[in-house]
């Protein structure tokens, strides 16, 4: 039973290590090209992804989505923006979603598909690569390490 | 078996058949969830649950999670105090309506796991900063009170005793509003609530009514940063007297009685509970500090203060963590009747709790905690525990293992 455990352990540590290091691939929030907005501080977008707030300044409804646990740009954008593992965002979200306060973003399985949702809802939200942000989308933030 | 046994008033009866309804129609939407939820992403299907195992130092008393368990954890493993299942069922009717149900079964006052509608509302969201709610609502007198019994959403095995024991108030019959209003970057959010309360508390063989209990209370928060503070006030107008007339019947003179039913009755008293609360959330840091004050309307019940810190840090899928909490509540003067002051007696706590423990994220979704509860009193703090023995020092080691999962 030990050995296994701690197997375990070092394979997670070596994932940690591993998403530390490529936790520097320059990964963007990006918005509805339509939507008017420019740019946004990480307090806001903070707000926007956990839900504490969900209006841009111009009153438009923000309405963010995620990536599936298993898309590694979602660990690495919550480490990047507030420091936290993906097991202490995903309790946050039950602790929202099980007292009814409100649902998580929809998960989607890809960047592509981020997009997708990003450029077809007017508030749309979400975050995926520098170099995968296109014209149907506008970068409001850039996660800095 | 009824759903929820005892009750015999009209008003009860059909509020019976209701849950009833709700809970054969969520089997019904869960049997056919997978292929709905398929066809149909509007339909969403969640669940939390604990399975726990919990012993303690000592048989002199029984440890449980809180006034609404009538048995509780001793020397010998006991399962029961902290395992619960519960299931969620979310229907979005369009982006501004949603209707939600959810199920938990949990060890509860009359000794089953026997599943109750915990909640079953129509939420309202006319605007980003609107939310508008009706039907049965879980209540959140406290902070994080709303959530306290999904074990995977905290560090903790369970919300500390000290702190929310005096909470068995887990849903009420009514509305809530929630504002919230951006101040900059922070965020303010204020909440009102008012609503009839359910369920029941065990004392002794029987049990508390608190249906028909009115309650109203309302929380401001202001999330700046990493911090999250709040403060929030409620008061309950409780609606059935504490069972104690056999009691009274026996070791009082008939000529007394009636008076002593007076002098330590519940029905139609408030009691008022105020709190105030930090949480911070940084990176691998959570803080929290938590203070309350409960003041009691009747006799039978003593006033209280309580709060507790909490500190943890995450070392890659670890969370080990530190915690204090404490009680005290007040004795009231004497009324040099000895029954009377004994029945006042049982309500008096005063204790403290040092917590340690860790919590280890094993898988996606899955966590374990393991915790050690040093709990240290007066003999005299009878209020938290359950069967205390005449040898009860009021002080009690738990030692808690838990398996926490959502799914």
């Amino acid at each position: 039973m030990k050995i296994p455990r701690i197997r375990l352990l070092l394979a997670v540590a070596c994932v940690l290590l591993m998403s530390a290091g490529s936790a520097l691939a320059d990964l963007v929030v990006v918005v509805n090209a339509r939507s008017g907005v420019a740019a946004m501080t990480r307090n806001e977008v903070i707000n926007v992804f956990f839900g504490r707030y969900r209006q841009f300044f111009n009153g438009l409804e923000a309405q963010p989505v995620d990536l599936v646990d298993s898309h590694p740009d979602r660990a690495h954008f919550y480490a990047g923006l507030v420091g936290k593992d993906l097991s202490d965002v995903n309790a946050y979200w039950s602790r929202q979603v099980f007292s009814g306060r409100m649902q998580a973003p929809p998960r989607l399985n890809t960047p592509e598909e981020v997009l997708k949702w990003v450029s077809s809802h007017p508030g749309g939200i979400g975050f995926v690569e520098l170099s995968k942000a296109d014209a149907r989308v506008r970068v409001v933030y850039e996660l800095t390490p | 078996m009824n759903i929820l046994p005892s009750r015999s008033t009209e008003f009860s009866c059909r509020n019976n058949s209701g849950v009833r309804a709700l809970l054969s129609g969520l089997l019904a939407l869960l049997l056919a969830g997978p292929a709905l939820a398929e066809d149909e992403s509007n339909l969403t299907f969640q669940g939390f649950g604990t399975l726990g195992a919990v012993q303690t130092s000592t048989n002199e008393a029984e440890f449980v999670r809180d006034l609404s368990q009538p048995k509780g954890a001793t020397n010998h493993l006991d399962g029961r105090v902290d395992s619960i299942l519960g299931l969620q069922a979310n229907w979005r009717l369009s982006p501004e309506l949603e209707a939600v149900v959810q199920a938990v079964s949990r060890y509860r006052y009359d000794k089953t796991f026997w599943p109750e509608i915990s909640w079953a509302y129509l939420k309202y969201d006319p605007t980003p900063q609107l939310s508008l709610r009706a039907g049965r609502l879980g209540t959140e007198f406290f902070m994080t009170a709303d959530s306290r019994q999904v074990g995977y959403s905290y560090l903790t095995v369970r919300p500390p005793g000290d702190y929310f024991w005096y909470l068995p108030f887990y849903s009420i019959n009514g509305a809530d509003a929630v504002l919230t209003l951006p101040v900059g970057e922070d965020v303010l959010r204020g909440k009102i609530y008012y609503g009839v309360s359910e369920g029941q508390i065990p004392y002794g063989d029987k049990q508390w009514k608190l249906d028909g209990s009115a309650m109203v209370g309302g929380y401001l928060d202001y999330q700046v940063g990493s911090w999250l503070l709040r403060a929030s006030y409620a008061n309950i107008r409780f609606n059935h007297d504490m069972p104690i007339d056999d009691v009274l019947t026996t070791y009082l003179a008939p000529s007394q009685v009636e008076s002593a039913r007076r002098f330590l009755a519940a029905d139609n008293t408030r009691s008022h509970y105020y709190s105030v609360g930090a949480i911070y959330d940084n990176g691998p840091w959570q803080l929290q500090i938590l203070l309350n004050k409960i003041t009691q309307g009747s006799r039978i019940f003593q006033s209280s203060s309580a709060g507790y810190v909490l500190a943890g840090y995450r070392i890659a899928q670890v969370t080990p963590y530190l915690g204090f909490s404490w009680i005290r509540s007040e004795t009231r003067d004497s009324t040099h009747n000895p029954v009377l002051d004994a029945i006042m007696a049982e309500s008096h706590a005063h204790q403290n709790t040092s917590i340690l423990g860790a919590r280890w994220d094993v898988a996606r979704n899955i966590a374990l905690k393991a915790q050690w509860d040093a709990i240290r009193g007066e003999p005299k703090s009878v209020f938290p525990v359950r069967g205390e023995k005449p040898d009860w020092s009021g002080k009690m080691g738990v030692y808690s293992l838990t398996m926490d999962f959502v799914f």
